[in-house]
C-alpha cells in the first residue's frame, strides 16, 4: 500500500488519499493522469492493466485501486 | 425525412399516441417500427446496411459474452484440479478467441463505413499520385452513404467493446439491439449513447406526464427557434463570406467567421434541443451533448463540453486502449528509462491523442481540411498538456489568480477564438480556401467607412435584427443555466400565463423569422459528418 501511495502523492500531491474516495468521479485525476497512473502501477507491480479495469470503481479511492491490484496478483 | 417540416411533427405526433396507447411492455416495439420507418423514408437501400451492422454487431456480443461464461463456468469446476499455469493459459485462449471475433467485426463495420465515407477521397488521392507518374485514376463509384452511418456505427462498436471488456451484458433480443443502432432520434446526429444509458431509458415502461410534456414542448420550441431563426439566418451570412472573403475587409471576414460559431452551435445544439424535448415528452432521457462550450477555458474542455457523447466515445474506445496498450506502454517505460520520467509520462497519452485527434478529424470529413482540423485541436490539447507544469509556476510567479474573473474572461475568449479559427479552416471549401480566409483576417487591417463594409454579407436589417436578438437570447439562457435549468427556473419565478406568452411569443418568431430561412437551409450541419 505504501508503494501504492508514493505512486499517487508523485501524481497530485494535494490529495488526502486516506480519506478521498471520489478520485474519478469527483475528476480530481484527469484522462491524462490515469494514464500515468496506470503506466507507474503497472511498473511497480508488474501486471498488466487493460481498459476492463478502467471503471470508477477500481480508481475512486487508493483502497480501491489497492483491492483491483491484489485481485489481479491473485488471478495470475 | 426533414426534423423542419409538418410531416415530422405528424410523425413525432403520431409517436407519442401510438407510444402511450399501447401497453407498456411494447412501448419498445412503438419505437423500434417508427425509427426504422424514419430510417427508410430517408431512403430504403440505407437500411440493409443499418440491419448488417444490427446483426453483425448482435451476433458478435452474444458469442462474446457465451464464450467468457463457458470459460467462468470451466474454470470454476476445476478450481482444485488445475495448475495455474493451466488456469492462466485457459484464460488465454479464451481471451485471444474472443478478441479476434470483436476484431472481426469491428473491421468488418469499420470496414463498412470507410468504404461508403472515404473511398471519394481515397481514390482522389490515388489520382493525385498517378498524375505525378503520368497516369490516372478514375472515381465512377456512385453510392451514397447510408444515413447515420457515422453514428450508429461508433455506438454499435461502443457496446460490442463493453461487452468485450465485461463492462456491460449482451443482449439476447436482435430486435433490442436493432432499435439501440437505429433509435431515430439520435441516428443523424447523435448523441452517439452508451448501451448501460441508452438501454435503460429504451427499454423501461413510461407513462405520461403533464411535466415530461410540458418541459419537452418547451425544449422543442426552444430547439426550433434555435435551427431555424439563428442557425438558418447565420447559414445565409456564412456562405456569402465563405464565397466572397476575397473581397472582404478583414474585419468584416472575422465577423463572418463568428458567425459561423454561432450558426454551427445553434444549428447542432438546435437539433439535440428538439430531439431532447420529443424523448421527453416520451419520458425518455437522451444523453446530454451540450454544455455551454463557447464559455470552456481551454480547447481540452471545450471538447469535453462540445458534442459530449463523441468525445466520450473517443475517450473510452480510442484514447485509453491505445495509451494503455501493451507496445505504447513499453514505449512509455523505454522513454522513462532513456529520457526521463516527465517525457516517458506523457509519451503514450501523447501518442494515443495524436491518433484521436487525427481518427476525430477524418470522422468529421474526408477531406485533408478535417485532417489538419483534427490535428490542430491535438496540438492544442497536447501543448497544454505538456505546458501544463510551467504554465503552473509561470501563474505563480505572476500572481495569477485562477479564480479571478479578469483571468477566466481571458481564457474564455482566448479558447473561443482558438476554435473559431480552427473551425473555419475545413468548412470555407478546400484547405486553400480555409488557410486564404485566415490570411484576410489577420493581414487585411483596412478600417470599414460604412455599415456596408463591416457587414457585406446583410442584405436584411430586419434578418439582423432577429439574428442579433437570437444570439442574445441564446447568451442569456447560457449564463442563466450556469445556475441550473432554464426552464425550471422560469417554472419557479414566472406565472404560468406570462411563461405561456413567452412560448407563444417564440412560436411567432419562428414563424415570422424562421420558415422562411428555413427554405434551402433545412439540412443539419452534423447530418453530414
Amino acid at each position: 500500500m505504501d508503494e501504492l501511495l508514493e505512486i499517487l502523492n508523485d501524481i497530485n500531491p494535494d490529495v488526502d488519499y486516506e480519506t478521498e474516495d471520489r478520485l474519478i468521479d469527483g475528476k480530481v485525476y484527469d484522462s491524462f493522469s490515469i494514464i500515468t497512473l496506470i503506466s507507474a502501477i503497472s511498473d511497480a507491480f508488474d501486471i498488466e492493466l487493460g481498459p476492463e479495469h478502467l471503471i470508477p470503481e477500481n480508481f475512486n479511492s487508493a483502497a480501491a485501486m489497492w483491492n483491483m491490484i491484489q485481485s489481479i496478483l491473485e488471478d495470475e | 425525412m426533414s426534423i423542419l417540416s409538418v410531416g415530422f411533427l405528424l410523425f413525432a405526433l403520431g409517436l407519442c399516441l401510438a407510444y402511450f396507447l399501447v401497453p407498456k411492455r411494447f412501448q419498445w416495439w412503438v419505437l423500434l417500427a417508427f425509427s426504422l420507418a424514419f430510417y427508410a423514408l430517408g431512403g430504403l437501400l440505407s437500411l440493409p446496411w443499418l440491419l448488417l451492422t444490427a446483426c453483425t454487431v448482435w451476433a458478435a456480443a452474444r458469442w462474446i459474452q457465451r464464450s467468457a461464461e463457458a470459460e467462468k463456468a470451466f474454470l470454476a469446476a476445476r478450481r482444485e484440479s488445475l495448475s495455474k499455469e493451466e488456469r492462466a493459459a485457459r484464460k488465454a485462449r479464451g481471451k485471444r478467441a474472443r478478441r479476434r471475433v470483436l476484431t472481426l467485426c469491428v473491421l468488418l463495420n469499420i470496414g463498412v463505413l470507410c468504404a461508403f465515407k472515404y473511398v471519394h477521397f481515397l481514390l482522389a488521392q490515388a489520382d493525385a499520385v498517378a498524375r505525378l507518374f503520368g497516369g490516372e485514376v478514375h472515381d465512377s463509384i456512385r453510392w451514397l452513404a447510408p444515413l447515420g452511418i457515422s453514428f450508429y456505427t461508433f455506438q454499435t462498436i461502443g457496446y460490442l467493446c463493453d461487452v468485450y471488456w465485461g463492462k456491460a451484458k449482451a443482449e439476447e433480443n436482435p430486435l433490442k439491439v436493432l432499435l439501440f443502432t437505429s433509435f431515430f432520434p439520435q441516428i443523424t446526429q447523435g448523441p452517439i449513447s452508451a448501451w448501460g444509458g441508452l438501454s435503460a431509458e429504451l427499454f423501461a415502461p413510461h407513462s405520461p406526464s403533464y411535466e415530461n410534456f410540458s418541459l419537452g414542448v418547451q425544449r422543442l420550441i426552444w430547439g426550433f427557434f434555435k435551427k431555424m431563426v439563428v442557425a438558418n439566418l447565420l447559414a445565409v451570412y456564412v456562405q456569402r463570406t465563405f464565397a466572397d472573403y476575397g473581397g472582404y475587409l478583414g474585419v468584416a471576414a472575422f465577423l463572418g467567421a463568428l458567425c459561423y460559431a454561432g450558426q454551427i452551435y445553434a444549428d447542432f445544439s438546435g437539433y439535440m434541443d428538439i430531439m431532447c424535448g420529443l424523448c421527453q415528452i416520451l419520458g425518455i432521457r437522451l444523453t446530454e451533448n451540450f454544455e455551454r462550450p463557447y464559455f470552456s477555458k481551454s480547447v481540452a474542455e471545450y471538447w469535453r463540453r462540445w458534442h459530449i457523447s463523441l468525445g466520450a466515445w473517443f475517450k473510452n474506445y480510442v484514447y485509453y486502449p491505445l495509451a494503455m496498450a501493451r507496445w505504447n506502454q513499453k514505449l512509455g517505460k523505454l522513454a522513462r528509462q532513456r529520457l526521463g520520467k516527465t517525457f516517458g509520462n506523457y509519451l503514450p497519452a501523447t501518442v494515443a491523442l495524436v491518433l484521436v485527434w487525427l481518427t476525430t478529424g477524418l470522422w468529421h470529413g474526408a477531406s485533408w481540411g478535417y485532417i489538419v482540423w483534427g490535428g490542430l485541436n491535438g496540438l492544442f490539447i497536447i501543448f497544454s498538456m505538456w505546458m501544463e507544469r510551467p504554465y503552473t509556476r509561470w501563474k505563480k510567479a505572476l500572481r495569477i489568480r485562477e479564480d479571478a474573473w479578469l483571468w477566466r474572461a481571458f481564457q474564455v475568449g482566448r479558447t473561443f477564438l482558438l476554435i473559431t479559427f480552427i473551425k473555419v479552416l475545413p468548412e470555407v471549401g478546400g484547405l486553400r480556401d480555409g488557410l486564404g480566409l485566415w490570411k484576410r483576417i489577420l493581414t487585411e487591417h483596412s478600417l470599414p467607412r460604412s455599415l456596408g463594409e463591416l457587414l457585406p454579407f446583410v442584405d436584411k436589417y430586419r434578418d439582423l435584427a432577429a439574428v442579433l436578438f437570437g444570439v442574445g437570447l441564446m447568451l442569456a439562457v447560457s449564463l442563466l443555466q450556469r445556475r441550473g435549468s432554464v426552464r425550471a427556473l422560469l417554472g419557479r419565478k414566472l406565472p404560468y400565463a406570462l411563461r405561456v406568452l413567452l412560448y407563444v411569443a417564440l412560436f411567432f418568431c419562428i414563424l415570422y423569422f424562421g420558415v422562411p430561412a428555413a427554405v434551402g437551409q433545412g439540412g443539419f450541419l452534423y447530418a453530414e459528418f
